[in-house]
């Protein structure tokens, strides 16, 4: 089966460099939040609440309706449903977040896999069924939330 | 043979900030990376263990030191360097066995260099 059939939803998708942009904008969101309770909660305390409020942040905003993070919201992306177009919701979110760590563990190759895929899917994309598109071809109706 | 239709736009932002990643690293005789998560867990390398050394050592013509490392480094700086010089072109159709073959040979070629094999 061909990629393209297993992806019905059509139309154009995030570039690896908006996308690269987006995540750098998170990171330096997360990285200073972590930064901050390093100092407060201590090594330990710090990395684990650190950790904690990732997780929130991205479930929270990319199983949301918009499907966007304040760096996918910034480069004027989301994630939707491979097959719908639509919403991922909070579960799949759940899903694509640990999905991250299989992309991440070999030398990042499931993030660089979207310079190869037809869809522009890296691994987590392909295990919670999304694709990451341009709001101008998928408009947001309101953000966040 | 199944061919693939390569879109160029993407790899080039790729290759470029590869690229500066390289330089700046080489300037700056640093030895700043990420480290393979599944080396780190399992002491099996990866792929594309070994790229960031050998893309750093390719941008600075140590072309020895890079194949050492991982022969892939030499090749897609090439790559990279190739797709600054040609802007106009935006896709590529290559033979789909292609990427699957190169990670199996890039990935032999690590086992081997950890001594696994």
């Amino acid at each position: 089966m061909s990629e393209a059939t297993a992806v019905p939803t059509t139309g154009p998708r995030a570039s690896f460099g908006v996308r690269f942009v987006a995540w750098l904008i998170d990171a330096v969101i997360l990285g200073v939040v972590g930064g901050v309770l390093f100092g407060v909660a201590g090594p330990k305390g710090g990395q684990g609440l650190g950790g904690l409020i990732g997780l929130g942040y991205l479930v929270y905003f990319e199983g949301s309706p918009s499907g966007q993070t304040i760096g996918k919201h910034l480069m004027k992306i989301r994630v939707v449903d491979a097959e719908t177009g639509g919403p991922i919701g909070y579960g799949r979110a759940i899903v694509r977040y640990f999905a991250r760590i299989l992309s991440a563990i070999a030398c990042l190759v499931g993030y660089f896999w979207m310079l190869w895929d037809d869809n522009k899917q890296t691994w987590h994309d392909k295990l919670a069924t999304d694709v990451v598109v341009p709001t101008s071809a998928y408009p947001v109706e309101a953000w966040p939330g | 043979m199944q061919t693939k239709h390569l879109a160029l736009d993407d790899m080039r932002v790729a290759g470029a900030l590869m690229l500066v990643a390289g330089a700046g690293r080489a300037l700056m005789h640093s030895h700043v990376g990420v480290p393979c998560p599944l080396r780190m867990l399992t002491g099996v390398p990866c792929p594309l263990c070994g790229m960031t050394t050998s893309v750093t050592a390719s941008v600075r013509g140590d072309v020895i030191g890079a194949i050492a490392a991982n022969p892939a480094g030499p090749l897609v700086v090439i790559a990279a360097v190739l797709l600054l010089v040609i802007p106009r072109r935006h896709t590529l159709d290559v033979p789909r066995w292609i990427l699957p073959v190169a990670l199996v040979l890039m990935w032999v070629w690590e086992l081997f260099r950890f001594n696994l094999i």
